[in-house]
């Protein structure tokens, strides 16, 4: 070990190489296994947050806010991971959260499992490269045992819909909603999903979290739903027509270096007159086009919509949305089906969007937000509006219905459904475990090490639920060699039964992405056999 | 090797047991800090902060508030104590020790090697089974429920307040301030809005000298002395901008070469708001309230004219008087040509706007204004501690007579419900075969704690009494003919039980439910963290890969 050296860089620079040099060389068996360890470290720490009865993490950043939660993602994601091996894990929970949006705790723990597993092949002297290409028979061959539990669905399944959604909120701890909530993200999923693409863009699903009233209010709007107060005294209208404006509604500034300058007392009068007058202009030209309600875009150079400007609006009926943001625009548009105007000159009533009532509602918290709906013309949009008593409640209401969007965009992609609870893992510990018999040799070997892996999710399962792992576990296998394929642990009830028949389903997705994503990441832990130190500078 | 140490990580972890016992630690320690305020006999806290400003309060999300708390999980029931402050204002001791009471109850249980999930089930099914009960057996009838009991309910609020030896008057006060701002939403639904009631502080006599005055109360004074102190058949208009000398914005320079040119732009700088001001009297407006500023030239106009102006209005004020008057605030005379006029039917009504003293403050005070009535309540206290703490207990009391005027519900106080609660869940918990039965208990015996702190605060045999109290209850649930027992609660000034619906103690339905529910949420939240992760600031330079190596904590 020669770490020691790394701890003076600064007092004896290494025989004559100079900074940014190479600084130690460890030896490739223990670079190897200090890997494997960290990344374990990884997987244990997320372990306990596995399944409906995890427990939750609470971390508190370097600003001191705290977050508390048992998403595998963002807790990995929050806690600053410092061995490059043990990043690797964190990386890997983010891309199973961008490709499937969920199971990204079990993809972890798997990954760790499969790590211990390479450890012991590793002290049997099998070289790292065999067990790596070993594992990645395994992957394949578990992708054939995965098809063989599929659960066949088309988007016209609501109810499997809703199951798959409850399934993935059921770790939560919106849990005890998880009704409501999946009956919401499945009415959202069907309105904006293109069954013709097999897409599902979940841009097109804006979400609104506002503190104030409770889980149950939380709803789907049918229209557009956004995060702004309305400005002046008009707070509701009806048969509105739309305009989403993107210039300001302010007497310009001008510039640094022009002044305008007054020498007489008649100018006075005149400058207060114009700028009264420009305001008036731009109001009359948007009451022109037949407008009454206007949305104002963000402006940072300068008042998006000055005082005046509100008077005039206000006694001309008009309703105002001011600070729009940029970035919601496109969205926006999309739902209105308006174009957003540049300038005064181009208010032409062909950029105005049709709605049938557009009406701000109040949450009860200080600030307030506006609703449309009986939108003309309407986009395939849809908005989320997520109510919760408190900001720790809201943040994780928010995080848990992104997963649930996200399994639904699974199922959108391919539709396929296998059971939950531990159900997949099982099957294929024991169909992997058979074909290892069957294949022999060394890949037999790291192929039975394999599927023995695999059994973490149910052990771990049962562990969180307060069970008796190990009797769970054989039982398990006790059903699944009877064939019972969808067998799963049953939280609720504590004990084994049927998956399928309690409803506990999950995208097939999830699991194929988990095997590829955990399976992969193992190999390339496996094949670092050095670590080159580079010291920065400074 | 444990690898779980072995995470290497830009800050500290604790996980399992530690955590758990770390959180329980963090909390207790919050909660004894509340627990000798609580109930009547309940001390107060006084709070330096750090610029030197000194508190003295014994309302628990106050108390909680000022305290920096660094700790996640006592910061976790600092909030939950700030909910129930704006959810329904008052309970928010309680509410803290009981939630600590519930995690300390916890932790033994997961000591004796309990899952927290079934302790988690168990808690949240009492906390449910709990509710049902209040709600089926332990609440006042509505028939029962009069102005009387309605003041009491605000005595009891006050009872722990600086105030009690005044209650029954603050009480009166309450009740009458709060049925002053009634009104029926257009659904027919009576509501109190007791925001609209506006509660002014001014340091000097004594506490007993408060009063409610019908009408709003402005912290202002005309802006000068020569306008009328009195006017009846007010129209007042709403003004949201300055009646001082014009200026020029910012980029726009006058320059002169006449020295007789300067005098005529002076001129005109007053001359612009001199029209506006006439304007606005040409509309028949004889006050002018203003958030603005009112200069002196054109004080001297509104002299002339007869008008009261008072200026630096602030404008959460000006709305209400707007509200309440029917005026609309303008914030410009501007109209749809670009040129000033002001209009007639801006203008809001109310009977008499008149300058009064009170105490050294002159306060101007509207009254009988035309859309909906108002009322102020003037806040008298020795010091000034005393007048905001006065200002707390009287917020609390008006949360408790709005609570239990819009949901027509009470409950015995005193310890009453917490004691027939914990008898009603012991006796569920033996019925249960499950393991949340463990659970169930530890709620029922956690409940006992405000009892208990009632009586200690009292400086009383806590043991004695909360066993005199339980046996009463349990007298009150098996034996029919007894039921009535179940409105008894501890007399604290005598040390004995007596039933506290003669008594008089009454505390809201909701306050209760309310109190008993976030305790459980915030219990079970701190529950299931068993992980718990602090990063260190960023500030100077972060622990990098490299150093963590150098330390020696990558070494397998």
């Amino acid at each position: 070990m020669t770490a020691g050296n790394a701890a003076a860089p600064a007092k004896a620079p290494v025989g004559k190489l100079g900074e940014g040099a190479f600084k130690d060389k460890e030896k490739p068996t223990h670079i190897r296994m200090s890997n494997i360890e960290a990344a374990k470290a990884v997987a244990d720490a997320v372990r306990t947050s596995l399944g409906p009865k995890g427990m939750d993490k609470m971390i508190k950043d370097d600003k001191g806010n705290v977050t508390i939660t048992n998403d595998g993602a963002t807790i990995l994601q929050r806690m600053k991971v410092l061995h490059p091996a043990a990043r690797m894990l964190v990386e890997l929970s983010k891309a199973q959260d961008i490709e499937a949006g969920d199971g990204t705790t079990t993809v972890v723990v798997v990954c760790g499992a499969l790590l211990e597993a390479a450890k012991k092949l590793l002290s049997h002297g099998i070289h790292p490269t065999k067990i790596s290409d070993a594992f990645q028979r395994a992957a394949s061959e578990a992708f054939n045992v995965i098809e063989t539990m599929k659960i066949e669905f088309d988007l016209s399944n609501k109810e499997a819909m809703m199951k798959a959604c409850a399934t993935s909120l059921s770790s939560k701890v919106i849990n005890t909603h998880s009704l409501h909530m999946s009956e919401l993200c499945s009415n959202a999923v069907l309105k904006v999903a293109d069954p013709e693409k097999n897409s599902l863009d979940l841009k097109d699903i804006k979400i609104v979290a506002k503190v104030g009233g409770t889980l149950d209010d939380t709803e789907l709007v049918d229209g557009l739903c956004l995060d702004s107060n309305a400005m002046g005294t008009t707070r509701r209208m009806e048969k509105a027509k739309v305009a989403l404006i993107q210039f300001q509604l302010s007497p310009p500034k001008t510039d640094m270096e022009n002044q305008v300058v007054i020498n007489d007392y008649s100018q006075m009068d005149r400058v207060l007159k114009e700028e009264r007058q420009y305001t008036l202009n731009l109001v009359k030209a948007i009451k022109k086009s037949g407008a009454n309600v206007l949305l104002v875009q963000k402006s940072i150079l300068r008042d998006a919509i000055s005082d005046l400007a509100i008077h005039y609006l206000n006694k001309l009926k008009i309703m105002v949305i001011k600070d729009i943001e940029r970035t919601d625009v496109p969205f926006i548009c999309k739902t209105l089906g308006c174009h957003p105007v540049a300038s005064a000159d181009h208010f032409t009533p062909e950029a105005l969007a049709n709605v049938d009532l557009v009406e701000e509602i109040s949450i009860g918290g200080e600030s307030n937000c506006t609703k449309f709906t009986g939108i003309q013309n309407a986009g395939k949009t849809v908005s989320l509006l997520i109510r919760a008593s408190n900001e720790n409640l809201l943040a994780e209401a928010d995080r848990s219905i992104h997963d649930a969007l996200c399994v639904l965009r699974c199922l959108v992609k391919k539709r396929a459904l296998v059971a939950g609870g531990g159900a997949v893992e099982s099957e294929l510990a024991l169909k992997l475990g058979q074909r290892a018999k069957e294949i022999g040799g060394v890949d037999g070997y790291c192929l039975q090490r394999y599927a023995e892996a695999m059994e973490v999710v149910p052990y771990t399962l049962a562990e969180n639920a307060a069970l008796n792992p190990i009797e769970v576990v054989t039982e398990l296998r006790k059903r699944h060699n009877a064939g019972e394929n969808s067998a799963g642990i049953n939280v609720r009830k504590a004990g084994v039964s049927d998956m399928q028949r309690e409803d506990v389903l999950q995208p097939m997705l999830v699991s194929t992405s988990m095997i590829t994503l955990a399976t992969e990441t193992v190999r390339s832990i496996l094949k670092i056999d050095d670590i080159v130190n580079v010291v920065g500078r400074g | 090797m444990n690898t779980a140490e072995r995470l290497v990580l830009a800050g500290d972890r604790k996980t399992g047991q530690s955590v758990r016992s770390e959180n329980v630690t963090a909390v207790s320690a919050i909660a004894n800090i509340v627990k000798s305020s609580l109930g009547p006999v309940g001390l107060d806290k006084m709070l330096v902060d750090e610029t030197g400003e000194t508190t003295i309060t014994n309302d628990g999300a106050t108390i909680l508030k000022l305290l920096d708390i660094q700790h996640p999980a006592a910061k976790l029931l600092a909030q939950i104590a700030d909910q129930q402050d704006y959810e329904v204002g008052d309970g928010t001791t309680s509410v803290v020790i009981f939630a600590a009471e519930l995690l300390k109850g916890a932790e033994e249980l997961v000591r004796q090697k309990i899952h927290p999930n079934s302790i988690i089930a168990g808690y949240t099914l009492a906390c449910k089974e709990a509710i049902k009960y209040i709600r089926s057996a332990l609440t006042i009838p509505t028939a029962e429920i009069n102005r009387d009991s309605i003041i009491n309910a605000a005595k009891t609020s006050m009872s722990s307040k600086i105030i009690n030896m005044h209650a029954e008057f603050f009480a009166e006060m309450v009740v009458d301030a709060a049925t002053m701002v009634k009104f029926s939403d257009p659904k027919g639904i009576e509501r109190y809005p007791i925001k609209s009631i506006n509660i002014l502080k001014a340091n000097g006599k004594s506490a007993k000298e408060t009063q409610l005055i019908k009408g709003y109360a402005l912290n202002c004074m005309l802006a000068d002395h020569q306008m009328k102190k009195k006017i009846t058949k007010a129209k007042i208009a709403c003004i949201d901008f300055s009646l001082q000398k014009t200026k020029m914005k910012m980029g726009v320079h006058v320059i002169v070469d006449d020295p007789e040119k300067l005098q005529a732009i002076r001129q005109r700088e007053s001359d612009i708001t001199k029209e506006r001001v006439n304007k606005i009297l040409a509309s028949g407006a004889n006050v002018i309230l203003t958030t603005g500023g009112i200069d002196d030239l054109n004080t001297k106009y509104l002299v002339d004219a007869g008008c009261m102006g008072v200026r630096r209005v602030l404008k959460k004020d000006l709305k209400r008087i707007a509200k309440a008057s029917g005026a609309t605030i303008v914030s410009s005379l501007s109209n749809m040509e670009g040129d000033e006029v002001f209009d007639a039917s801006s203008l809001g009504q109310a009977e008499t706007v008149e300058q009064e003293r009170i105490s050294d403050d002159e306060l101007i005070i509207i009254t009988g204004t035309k859309k909906q009535s108002c009322c102020s309540i003037i806040v008298r206290g020795a010091n000034y501690f005393m007048c905001d703490e006065i200002e707390r207990s009287v917020h609390d009391a008006l949360c408790v007579v709005k609570r239990v005027f819009e949901s027509k519900s009470l409950l015995c106080g005193g310890g009453a419900v917490e004691a027939a609660l914990s008898i009603f869940l012991e006796n569920y918990a033996d019925s249960m075969s499950s393991r949340e039965q463990v659970a169930v208990a530890k709620f029922a015996q956690c409940l006992q704690v405000i009892p208990k702190t009632l009586a200690i605060n009292a400086a009383l045999d806590a043991s004695e009494l909360v066993s005199k109290l339980r046996a009463f209850h349990n007298e009150s649930q098996i034996n029919e003919g007894r039921a009535h027992f179940k409105y008894c609660g501890l007399d604290l000034s005598k040390g004995c039980i007596r039933d506290q619906k003669n008594a008089g103690v009454f505390e809201p339905t909701k306050i209760k439910t309310k109190s008993l529910k976030l305790a459980t949420e915030a219990a079970t939240t701190i529950l299931r963290i068993d992980d718990s992760i602090n990063l260190h600031p960023t500030e100077g330079k972060q622990k990098s890969y490299s150093d963590a190596l150098a330390a020696g904590e990558l070494d397998g």
